[in-house]
């Protein structure tokens, strides 16, 4: 498969703080790529980099081909990519459908917004309509005028992710998505994370410390400790590698 | 030119009284991220309390000198127990809101305000007598009252009073600890909620001693308050976040004002502190010796 | 917040334009310039609340809008004959566009710094009507004279109140549609989580600039209206206190929320009226009023009067679903892939 997103060279500094140093990587088209290390190694930092909260100071990021460097942050959903966030940032004042909604910005027409006419009329039966059939494949559907404060944390990440499909992304990035979920949630989420990967063809990052869910559904797995990239292989290569047990020497990081 | 000299040298002098009040209102947002729009009040609300214990109760001047500040100090304290301990304690989900707690305390401004107007004794417009009567200091052509030196002996004290304070002293390192990071400070055992008392009952005395000593060169009326945008000023060209800075934010205030007024016109000294306000934000949002997270990224 | 307001919405908003013409045949003067004021306010009330309850901004230049409404629509009527149809929307313009231009360098700013880089603004903006006064007669304040529209003489409360009420009502058609945008679902976003809102696509700086100029428009409808039933304005009106009397009306009655502001605006636009008629004439006791209002408000009722009744903002516990996720087997349906 042909590597459609790719991370190069990119350095990243926080005052002097050296957050990521010369870090690559690249991403296979449908691939589930598991981003792993123990706390503090710089993995947000690369999403971070990706959705462009924070610059590098060297190094270029491509997704199919365009650099999105120097985008704005806003600009980055265009090029198709999506993501979720390990805090549950949530459009809490408003519902699991207009969370939705509103993930789906980046796709809906602009129309006069003071006061009737058809345009308005199509675009909002439409973006209802898209909102509805995304909430009905991650079955949030029944909770649809639910205030998004008031879910619990696993359907709180369920609308996370929802939120991010209804971008139709190519490139979703996951920011912990099992992180606080129970066994019976995480398997949920990796069927989920399976099919859209091998029926939709999305590709998929995913940042985890859970390693049930690494194991099980990574095709590839990159392991990063201290801003620097230590191992990258298949999950089974990851798990025996000395580098990367090493870096995890003495914590209890594994689940299964 | 003489009467440049002494714009700079009054300038100087109000502008010790603006950095006071700076001062007090960087301590509690340095602490608590907490602006406090009711700043200006607590300099009104110590006039009014020296006035009391002065002239009313007919206490000595030193007396009043220390009970006023502890006075405004429980005031302080009692309310970011009472009504901002209640405000951010309600959370939504894990949103910490600065806003209400900011609005709390513009109705503490209005409440003090309208709570001084309302009592018969503020009815008259009134004068606090200065700590030191006396002759005039004259050096060459300039003009100071002994008041004059008095307010900079003062905050002088104070600026270095409260450096020590913060650097090496027990009570200052944990008031330091609990602004940066409140929960790492109440692991170690820090009451983080007395602390936080503390802090507002220390910056409240403080704007009550500025109000003591700024009363004298004014007549007092409830709308004293007004002071607090000069203070504003002064914290911001500072750095809101340097105490030190606002030291030189508010001389730098006070003489640019008397400037203005010798050089433009005094009806242009009402509106100086705004439009440096707004120059600052626009140009060098984190002051002379702030640290730049004025602006916001996203 | 999406689809278009519904009829049961819209209604009301017909009584509001009937009341307007039929409650001056029958109600005393008084009682109309009451209302008149509250339908001011409730305009201006709702502009702030889209920059400060929707979108989180927390600025404090509105009064300096509503200034140039006022003074704007006065005097384009007064000294170039522009007649109110067409100076009201253009002195709303006109505070629309400043509000632009001073909102590209604020919005950079984090919150603390909004408020009194704004709030200095406001202070600038009333300084300039109070010194300039070859236009805006300073500290004697303007005389206005009354506005016609298209020959219908409008200078009292009675003539003034259904023009009024039909302003109003479009206002708040205006407010009804936007909120159920999406604009406005934007202008939410960017309040409870500025990353989601980029990561889905809004481009949080415009959307704040945009907030900016809503914001200062209705401010500017506001004075414009303002011009229709006054005949007097006076910089002092245009100050912090007109500023923190808003801003309680939104916090009491409910911010973000429609119903609430009308609620505010009504409970504390009738307390100077109320501390009026008391007999001890207790006016005075005005600021303390507020101030206590606005602190205790805040304590108690964060959400405002009509929080305390909202669906939406009713904190439940857990839904009654169960919080198991759906069998794996069946966990995605879609349709085509």
């Amino acid at each position: 498969m042909s590597t459609i997103f790719s991370i190069r060279d990119v350095t990243v500094r926080f005052g002097g703080l050296l957050a990521l140093n010369r870090f690559s990587m690249d991403v296979a088209q449908g691939a589930i790529h598991a981003l792993i290390g123990p706390n503090g190694a710089g993995k947000s930092t690369v999403f971070n980099c990706v959705s462009r909260f924070c610059t590098p100071v060297s190094g270029d990021i491509v997704f199919d081909g365009k650099s999105l460097i120097a985008l704005p942050p806003h600009g980055v959903v265009a090029l198709g990519i999506a993501r979720t966030f390990q805090n549950i940032e949530q459009l809490y004042r408003m519902t699991v459908l207009e969370n939705v909604l509103v993930g789906l910005t980046s796709r809906a027409p602009l129309y006069f917004p003071f006061g009737p006419g058809a345009a308005r009329a199509r675009a909002e039966r439409q973006a209802v309509a898209d909102a509805e059939e995304v909430l009905a494949q991650t079955g949030l559907l029944p909770y649809r005028d639910m205030l998004a404060g008031n879910l619990d944390f696993g359907h709180q990440k369920l609308l996370d992710l929802s939120r991010a499909l209804a971008a139709k992304p190519r490139l979703l990035l996951l920011d912990e998505p099992a992180a606080g979920l129970r066994n019976r949630e995480i398997s949920h989420v990796d069927a989920i994370l399976v099919d859209l990967a091998r029926r939709r063809g999305i590709t998929i990052v995913l940042v985890e410390h859970v390693m049930q869910l690494v194991m099980s559904v990574a095709d590839t797995v990159t392991v990063l400790s201290f801003g620097e990239k230590i191992a990258e292989g298949v999950p089974a290569a990851i798990r025996s590698d000395a580098n990367v047990i090493e870096a995890y020497l003495g914590r209890e990081a594994t689940h299964a | 030119m003489t009467l440049v000299l002494q714009g700079v040298a009054s300038g100087i002098v109000t502008g010790c009284v603006y950095a006071l009040v700076a001062l007090s209102l960087v301590i509690v947002y340095k602490s608590t991220d907490v602006v406090n729009f009711a700043g200006g009040e607590l300099v009104m609300l110590g006039g009014y309390f020296g006035l009391f214990f002065l002239i009313y109760a007919d206490l000595a001047y030193p007396i009043m000198f220390v009970l006023v500040p502890v006075a405004i100090f429980v005031a302080g304290a009692l309310f970011d127990r009472i009504t901002l301990a209640k405000v951010s304690g309600r959370t939504f989900v894990k949103h910490v809101d600065l806003v209400p707690l900011v609005v709390a305390t513009i109705g503490l401004s209005y409440l003090l305000k309208g709570g001084v107007r309302v009592v018969p004794y503020t009815e008259e417009v009134r004068r606090l007598p200065p700590i030191f009567t006396g002759p005039p200091l004259f050096f060459d052509d300039i003009v100071l009252q002994v008041q004059d030196i008095a307010i900079i002996g003062v905050t002088t004290l104070i600026m270095v009073a409260l450096w020590v304070f913060f650097r090496f002293t027990l009570l200052g390192k944990a008031l330091r600890a609990t602004s940066q990071n409140a929960r790492a400070a109440a692991l170690v055992g820090i009451p983080v909620k007395t602390m936080r008392m503390a802090v507002w009952g220390l910056s409240a005395s403080i704007a009550g001693i500025a109000g003591v000593m700024l009363a004298p060169k004014l007549l007092m009326t409830p709308d004293m308050g007004s002071v607090v945008m000069l203070a504003f000023a002064a914290a911001i060209i500072g750095g809101f976040s340097s105490l030190p800075g606002c030291v030189v934010g508010g001389i730098m205030l006070g003489i640019v004002q008397n400037l203005v007024g010798i050089f433009l016109s005094p009806q242009a000294i009402a509106v100086t502190p705004f439009f440096v306000i707004m120059l600052v934000l626009l140009l060098r949002p984190q002051g002379l010796f702030g640290e730049t997270i004025a602006l916001k990224k996203v | 917040m999406h689809g278009s307001p519904p009829l049961r919405h819209l209604l009301p908003l017909g009584l509001l334009i009937a009341a307007g013409f039929v409650l001056p045949q029958f109600l005393p003067e008084y009682f109309l310039y009451i209302a008149n004021t509250l339908m001011v306010y409730l305009i201006l009330a709702i502009g702030l609340d889209i920059l400060l309850g929707w979108s989180g901004q927390f600025a404090f230049a509105h009064i300096a809008f509503y200034g140039i409404g006022i003074y704007g629509t006065a005097l384009l009527n007064m000294r170039l004959g522009v007649p109110f149809v067409l100076g009201m929307p253009l002195a709303a313009a006109a505070a629309a566009a400043i509000g632009f231009l001073i909102a590209i360098p604020a919005t950079r700013l984090r919150a603390v710094y909004l408020a009194l880089a704004t709030f200095a603004f406001a202070e600038c903006a009333q300084w300039v009507y109070r010194t300039w006064d070859s236009v805006t007669k300073g500290p004697d304040g303007l005389r206005i004279s009354a506005p016609d529209i298209f020959g219908y003489v409008v200078g009292t409360d009675k003539r003034a109140l259904p023009v009024i009420a039909i302003i109003l009502a479009l206002v708040l058609a205006a407010t009804l549609y936007l909120g159920r945008s999406k604009l406005g679902r934007s202008l939410c976003a960017i309040r409870d989580s500025e990353h989601v809102a980029a990561a889905s696509g809004i481009d949080v700086k415009r959307t704040k600039v945009i907030a900016f100029t809503i914001s200062a428009f209705y401010a500017g409808v506001a004075g414009g209206t303002y011009t229709l039933f006054q005949s007097f304005i006076h910089p002092d009106g245009l100050g912090v206190w007109t500023l923190v009397l808003v801003l309680s009306m939104i916090v009491v009655g409910g911010s973000g929320t429609l119903p609430g502001v009308v609620l505010g605006v009504v409970l504390l636009g009738l307390l100077p009226e109320a501390l009026r008629a008391a007999p001890r004439g207790l006016l005075v006791w005005q600021e303390f009023a507020y101030g206590l209002i606005l602190t205790l408000a805040i304590m108690f009722m964060p959400r405002g009067i009509w929080g305390l009744f909202n669906r939406r903002t009713r904190a439940r516990r857990k839904p009654a679903l169960s919080v198991e996720a759906p069998a794996p087997a069946r966990a995605l349906q879609h349709q085509s892939p």
